[in-house]
């Protein structure tokens, strides 16, 4: 690898023989994994994390991690990995998956997770519309964004607003929740979130749920300023990112590693 | 209607309550007594009396149950209390009421418009050693403990076809055993009528025994 | 653990209570369910008895939930199960196809109810298409049709077994009847009988650091090409029918001679039994047989009785479901091949012996 010396620092809980990754030129995914995988770095706990991803394009983070993982269905992600935690609670699960999966096929599975307070942890990749089956409507899509199913733009009229799905955990986690959205605008504030998503689960608090602001150049069509026109300023104006919501009397210990 | 008979049977799922409630209210009536018999089971309204109650009429007990045609859908609803049952106490002359199972089957009696004041209500623990959760004694006295008002037990063990004699006698020394941690008296020992005959007229801890005629194996499909 | 039962003994039960116990002695770990009639009785002595055992129970948003939490319970290498019925099984085939994927060790247990739809909760063998075959994949799965407690008693502790020794997923195939009636069995540790219960073993969590210590363990459900897919799907298969003749179980008696052989499963075979032993008595050659496993069949014994056999009669509380599975093996078979259907309801032994005795009239 002649020009090694020019590549940033890769987490030392990646996978290094599965990369360069899979995902497109611009894709948010490999940020937001780049972020989860420091996160882990920082906690060491490498060797305890158990990641799950669902179907969509979050599936090609199935080898992305030298972590155990599992690809499991559509929207299922989060029962699994809390079928795993139930079974095994000393284990780390993070339930990955997109805004299709999490906001919609799965959305019973992510709002009762939460209403149960499930120390899980999960991880919603926001890209406004399902990408890997070629870019149709998904229920983040913005008014007025044009996509395969909605080639005049969403109405809203007739396809409603974008879901606020930060807001919809938030109501019916408990008290130990903690709920933030960042984007990878931010990575410095996504990867605290993270971080701080990942104690949540580790002190036992109870569920945690980051939403991450994502792109999709290739679907959205966008050059590189498009696309960040787009997560910066766009998106922002519906997901607004920030802590929504923080366990009560703080997080309390978890051992701490970086 | 000082001196009627007003019994409520309850206890473990599958225990021998609606058989010992059908049989006692047919005891009753067979002395010319008024009797009314309750189906409180809300658990499982699709079964219990419902398809013997015709039966049970003919044979002079008022009924008050589910009919097949009033059920439509309340199969998968399931804790329906039919209106009728709500007010049982209030009628004349005896009242049997057959209690459905449950977590929380014996507080079912509080659905009962005065049931708190009715003096003659008497709530008997239908107990079969052979069913594993009131196996043994310290299992039994749990189990009646945690069903609040209790006036006395009933040993209804047997296994089904392959009852002896001999698994109802031991059934009458445990639940006779559990009764007495509990201060409790055992009313009977009640048997499937062959088995009933070959005891005779008390077990072996002296408790009178009844002769159980089997309606439920009828009542179920 | 404290030992279950100190030594063997009669019980009486219903069929529902029958499969929690017989859990706790198949050493389960973990139950996942969702209510759904007829099985809930099996969920309410679970989570009864469960904490007197140090088990755990979860109660799920929906069936999806609870055929996935249970994959999430057997990949973190416990013994976990969940049952189901009607509108749940269908629900119950999404994780199931999974559990194929990934030959992952699921128990499922399915009180038969009617169908489609809603129907009604108690009683039918409409659910043989769905345990056996459901799914969008090859059936790569191992369906026990019980028809007594004591054989709920032994399937669902050898279910695990099964599952667990060789990878596919395995059903426990009941019905309402069952679930509900009550009848006695024998209560024991499988150990006391020489039954070896099998140890299970974590598919992710494993010790040491991933990379580090060890590669990761890494599962997936997606594959790019065809080929990959193909190659994989045939080792699947190739591994299924390896242990189809040590997996297939079945009954029969009076075969040899019979004109007339009644084919059936489940609760309808204790109709069948009854009914041949009367006509036997009454000097009419007719015995029976019966798939314990509806998948994998029997398969040799079935050819073998098809070659041999003037008729066959099947009977089922379904319109065909038993009988397409069996037909599909006895194809090239001589026997003429009859049917009882009475979809939804239940068959009583005398319907069986009034059908007999119009066939051999």
């Amino acid at each position: 690898m002649g020009n090694s010396s020019v590549q940033p620092v890769m987490p030392r809980s990646w996978r290094v023989d599965t990369k360069p990754h899979k995902f497109c030129p611009g894709c948010g995914h490999p940020l937001i994994l780049k972020c989860l995988g420091q996160a882990i770095d920082e906690l060491g706990i490498q060797d305890r994390v158990v990641f799950g991803c669902d179907i969509g394009c979050s599936l090609l983070s199935w080898d992305f991690f030298d972590l155990d993982t599992v690809q499991t269905h559509h929207g299922r992600t989060t029962p699994v990995m809390t079928g795993i935690k139930r079974a095994r609670p000393g284990l780390i699960c993070i339930a990955y998956m997109g805004d299709g999966g999490g906001y919609s096929i799965g959305v019973q599975h992510l709002v009762s997770a939460a209403a149960r307070g499930e120390k899980i942890t999960a991880v919603l990749a926001n890209n406004t519309q399902y990408a890997m089956t070629g870019g149709q409507m998904a229920p983040t899509t913005l008014p007025g964004q044009k996509t395969e199913t909605t080639p005049y733009g969403r109405d809203p009229e007739t396809t409603g607003f974008p879901l606020p799905g930060q807001d919809m955990v938030s109501s019916v986690a408990g008290e130990g929740a903690y709920v933030a959205r960042g984007s990878i605008a931010n990575p410095r504030q996504l990867k605290s979130f993270l971080k701080k998503a990942l104690e949540n689960q580790m002190s036992e608090k109870g569920f945690s749920f980051i939403e991450a602001l994502s792109a999709c150049p290739t679907n959205w069509r966008t050059n590189a300023s498009e696309t960040w026109d787009f997560v910066e300023r766009k998106m922002p104006a519906y997901f607004k990112a920030g802590e929504i919501k923080v366990p009560a009397g703080g997080q309390g210990e978890v051992q701490k590693d970086g | 209607m000082s001196d009627r008979i007003v019994e409520a049977y309850t206890g473990e799922y599958a225990g021998g309550k609606s058989e010992n409630a059908v049989n006692r209210a047919l005891e009753l009536a067979r002395q010319s007594r008024k009797v009314t018999l309750v189906d409180l089971d809300i658990v499982e309204p699709v079964y219990t009396l419902r398809p013997i109650q015709e039966e049970l009429k003919a044979l002079g007990i008022a009924v008050i149950a589910w009919k097949t045609r009033d059920t439509v859908g309340l199969g998968e609803a399931g804790t329906i209390l039919k209106p009728g049952a709500r007010w049982a106490l209030r009628h004349e002359g005896d009242v049997i009421l057959d209690i459905g199972y449950g977590v929380e089957g014996a507080k079912t009696l509080n659905l009962l418009e005065g049931a708190n004041t009715e003096p003659n209500l008497k709530v008997i623990a239908v107990i079969n050693i052979s069913r594993p959760m009131t196996a043994g004694v310290e299992d039994i006295v749990e189990h009646v403990r945690e069903m609040g008002k209790v006036d006395g037990l009933l040993n209804n063990t047997h296994l089904g076809n392959e009852t002896t004699v001999e698994v109802v006698q031991e059934g009458a020394r445990v639940v006779a055993e559990a009764a007495k941690c509990l201060g409790l008296p055992v009313v009977a020992t009640a048997a499937a009528v062959g088995i009933a005959e070959e005891i005779g007229p008390v077990d072996c801890m002296g408790n009178p025994v009844r002769a159980l005629e089997r309606f439920m194996q009828k009542a179920f499909w | 653990m404290q030992k279950l039962f100190e030594n063997e003994k009669k019980a009486f039960m219903t069929g529902n209570e029958v499969v929690a116990w017989a859990a706790l002695a198949a050493k389960a770990d973990i139950m996942y369910g969702y209510p759904i009639t007829p099985q809930n009785e099996i969920m309410h002595y679970w989570t009864r008895l469960a904490p007197k055992f140090d088990k755990k129970f979860l109660q799920t948003e929906d069936e999806l939930s609870a055929g996935f939490t249970t994959i999430g319970g057997v990949m973190a290498g416990r013994k976990a199960f969940t049952a189901t019925a009607g509108p749940g099984n269908t629900l119950m085939q999404e994780p199931m196809s999974m559990a194929e994927m990934m030959r992952l060790p699921t128990v499922v247990v399915v009180q038969q109810r009617g169908g489609p739809s809603t129907a009604t909760v108690i009683y039918s063998q409409q659910e043989v298409n769905m345990t056996a075959l459901g799914g969008n994949g090859e059936g790569l799965r191992i369906v026990y049709s019980t028809s007594s407690h004591q054989e709920l008693f032994d399937y669902t502790i050898k279910a695990f077994n099964t599952a667990w020794k060789y990878r596919f997923p395995t059903f426990v195939l009941g019905d309402g009847y069952q679930a509900k009636m009550r009848e006695s069995l024998t209560l024991y540790e499988p150990e006391s009988r020489g039954i070896n219960l099998i140890e299970p073993e974590p598919y992710l969590g494993k010790a040491g650091v991933p990379g580090v210590d060890r590669p990761p363990a890494q599962f997936r459900n997606t594959f790019s090409m065809e080929e990959e897919l193909y190659e994989l799907l045939m080792g699947y298969v190739k591994d299924y029918e390896k242990i189809m003749p040590e997996v297939a179980e079945y009954q029969s008696s009076g075969v040899e001679d019979a004109d007339l052989v009644i084919v059936g499963h489940g609760i309808v075979f204790r109709a069948i039994r009854a009914a041949v032993d009367t006509l036997r008595r009454r000097g009419l050659k007719v015995g029976y047989f019966r798939p314990v496993t509806l998948r994998p069949l029997s398969i040799p014994q079935i050819r073998e009785l098809t070659a041999g056999v003037k008729k066959m009669l099947v009977v089922e509380s379904a319109y065909g479901q038993l009988a397409r599975l069996i037909k599909e093996v006895a194809y090239g078979g001589t026997a003429e091949m009859l049917t009882m259907y009475r979809p939804g309801v239940g068959i009583t032994a005398e319907e069986v012996e009034a059908e007999a005795e119009k066939i051999l009239k």
